[in-house]
């Protein structure tokens, strides 16, 4: 009678061994951005084309540049909701300090890229030393880059402020080599380096030890605070480098750009498997979450969705992925 | 020593107060009229009802993201189907209600028997709620009877304030019901309330009842004061609402504080935007000084907690 478990303990360690629950998310979250693409061609023949692909990939980057930062901050637990007017307000001071000018490009960009750490900072350090919840000090940083984007720029009517962004920007973004455009190398790029932190360095091991016990990995030796404050200003300066590369692609800025990023960024993290309790999933799972949530709205548009269906369909989305892998294991 | 936090967000409202109300005395040389105090209650009645709502379920350790997305809809349903006879007012007042009600029940049963988190699920029917107030009313417009307008918010006087004072009977009569204990219990200990024979998720489906009730209660006044809708003016209410609760001294961590304080907070809030103005500063600056206002109050709130958690 003892001796029947035996093979099927067996068998229970070599399956995970190649397909831990953590690849299978992610797998599957390419799996649903495949589907997608083929249900587009179906419906409308086309969709599935490389002029089409290359677009809503392209697309798809901006939601993934903001979702870099996204997934740092929901890995170890958090969430940041400072996204949309950090990420507005680079778009603002990008081309309000380069003022379309090549020779500016580099120091408004570094300008930019330092605004949105320091943002990240303020969060990071309520979090980490003084235990304010992350939903609270994110949506007060939000308010407050809001309120200071609005007046410093006079709400958009400043001189500068119909600034376009340097060319060299733009054609970092747009400007294709081997057909394929040079935000998607951004974003190739980001993707290897986010997946090479988290997956291959100590900093990454440090990140997943926070997210699944803060207090253990605290008694383990690590500097739980110095830790979370460099993911939240990771946050803010993947936010601000989201509106540079927006304020590139669209040549220049609006208020209100950022609006969508809050929801598509979370949404793409939660799709592409990152657990909200933290400590579980990869950037890979949130590229997929990303490319999938871009296809299927553009996807609904193509199908004659009005506006208000896409918020409708951010928040559908959000809570059917939540039911399949975010119902916490507590029984209450 | 219980009551510090509440202490606290009164001093909060008194000093803003205090600092406006000398603003205003050395530009106009006079003190404040019936006509300020009736614009600075018009203005605060809507964020007082969505800052007790936050209170209601913040005690039970949840967060309600959707408050803005609740109350852009009731707002749009009921500015374009309101009209000036009585029984319309009455049945679309009812409605707007139950609009809130509904909304509160679906954010509070995925809460309690989905078992998610209520940042996300909340955000999540933010995005629900606020996209179908759009389909409502996609361009701010619909109207309000003047009728209604009279009823709810006078305009001689600041008469809102007994719409603050309801609430607050409201809440001491809430506290001292059952369901107000278990509120107050789930967020001490949850493990403990549930063993003492509390009905944890029940108790918390009828804390986001409760809160999308109050909120559509705010925004049927708010409807009332802007004589229309649109579905876009009710984001700000997600920040204030709960800038209000953390001025007021409500613990994030469940269980801890009175929505007396959030009424506290909720004013001192909406002195903000004449305060600026007084000062001369442009209202483009209102939301970083709300912000502002937020940041500070949980910094200080945080140092406090260090230092009393050091001494014991």
């Amino acid at each position: 009678m003892t001796v029947a478990p035996a093979p099927v303990k067996e068998r229970i360690r070599r399956v995970p061994e190649v397909l831990t629950p953590d690849r299978l998310r992610t797998i599957v979250a390419f799996v649903a951005a495949i589907a997608v693409f083929g249900i587009g061609e179906i419906l409308h023949p086309g969709f599935g084309s490389a002029e089409s692909v290359k677009a809503i990939l392209l697309t798809a980057s901006f939601v993934g540049f903001v979702a870099a930062g996204q997934t740092f901050v929901v890995l170890v637990g958090g969430i940041d909701l400072s996204v949309p007017w950090v990420l507005n307000a680079g778009a603002i001071l990008v081309v309000t300090t380069s003022l379309g000018q090549d020779g500016r490009a580099s120091w408004a960009v570094l300008l930019t890229l330092a605004m949105g750490l320091g943002f990240g900072l303020v969060n990071g350090l309520a979090v980490a030393f003084l235990a304010v919840p992350a939903v609270v000090i994110t949506l007060a940083m939000g308010g407050v880059a809001q309120g200071l984007t609005l007046g410093l720029s006079q709400g958009l009517t400043c001189s500068s402020c119909a600034s376009y962004a340097p060319p060299v920007i733009r054609h970092a973004v747009t400007g294709e080599a081997l057909g394929i455009p040079g935000g998607l190398f951004l974003w190739l790029g980001i993707a290897l380096l986010m997946t090479f932190v988290l997956g291959y360095t100590t900093f990454g091991r440090r990140v997943y030890a926070i997210g699944n016990n803060a207090e253990a990995s605290f008694l383990a030796g690590v500097n739980v605070r110095l830790v979370t404050v460099v993911l939240y200003m990771l946050s803010g300066m993947f936010a601000a480098f989201a509106g540079i590369t927006l304020a590139a692609y669209g040549g220049q800025a609006s208020l209100g750009m950022g609006d969508p990023y809050l929801f598509q960024s979370i949404a793409a993290v939660v799709i592409g498997g990152v657990s909200i309790l933290g400590g579980r999933g990869n950037y890979l799972g949130s590229t997929a979450g990303s490319i999938t949530l871009v296809a299927l709205v553009t996807l609904l548009l193509a199908e004659n969705m009005p506006d208000w269906g896409r918020d409708v369909v951010y928040g559908g989305v959000i809570l059917a992925i939540l039911l399949l892998y975010g119902r916490e294991k507590t029984a209450v | 020593m219980q009551q510090a936090p509440l202490l606290l967000s009164f001093a909060i409202l008194a000093g803003t107060f205090g600092v406006y109300a000398g603003l205003f005395v050395s530009n106009q040389h006079h003190f404040l009229t019936p006509f300020e105090g009736q614009s600075i209650v018009n203005t605060a009645v809507p964020l007082v009802f969505a800052a007790v709502g936050q209170t209601v379920v913040v005690l039970t350790r949840g967060l309600d993201l959707s408050v803005g997305g609740v109350m852009a809809l009731t707002n749009t349903i009921v500015a374009s189907n309101m009209h000036s006879s009585t029984g319309s007012m009455v049945a679309w007042s009812l409605i707007g209600l139950a609009i809130g009600a509904g909304a509160g029940l679906v954010n509070g049963c995925l809460i309690a028997f989905g078992r998610l988190q209520p940042i996300l699920v909340t955000l999540a029917t933010l995005s629900i709620y606020s996209g179908l107030a759009i389909k409502v009313l996609p361009e701010p417009g619909g109207s309000i009877p003047i009728e209604y307008t009279k009823f709810m918010a006078n305009v001689n006087g600041p008469w809102g304030l007994i719409y603050v004072a309801g609430l607050l009977l409201v809440w001491f009569v809430f506290r001292r019901t059952p369901f107000g204990v278990a509120v107050y219990a789930i967020g001490n200990d949850q493990a403990a309330a549930r063993a003492s024979g509390i009905k944890v998720r029940l108790v918390k489906v009828g804390a986001y009842v409760f809160a999308g009730t109050l909120f559509s209660a705010g925004a049927l006044f708010f409807s009332a004061t802007t004589l229309g809708g649109d579905a876009t003016a009710f984001d700000p209410f997600i920040l204030t609402s709960i800038a209000a609760v953390v001025l007021g001294g409500i613990s994030f961590f469940g269980g801890r504080g009175s929505a007396v304080g959030a009424v506290a907070g909720a004013f001192a809030l909406t002195l903000v935007t004449p305060l600026l103005f007084q000062a001369n500063v442009n209202q483009l600056y209102t939301d970083a000084f709300q912000g502002l206002f937020l940041v500070l109050a949980v910094v200080l709130a945080g140092l406090v907690g260090r230092l009393v958690s050091a001494r014991t």
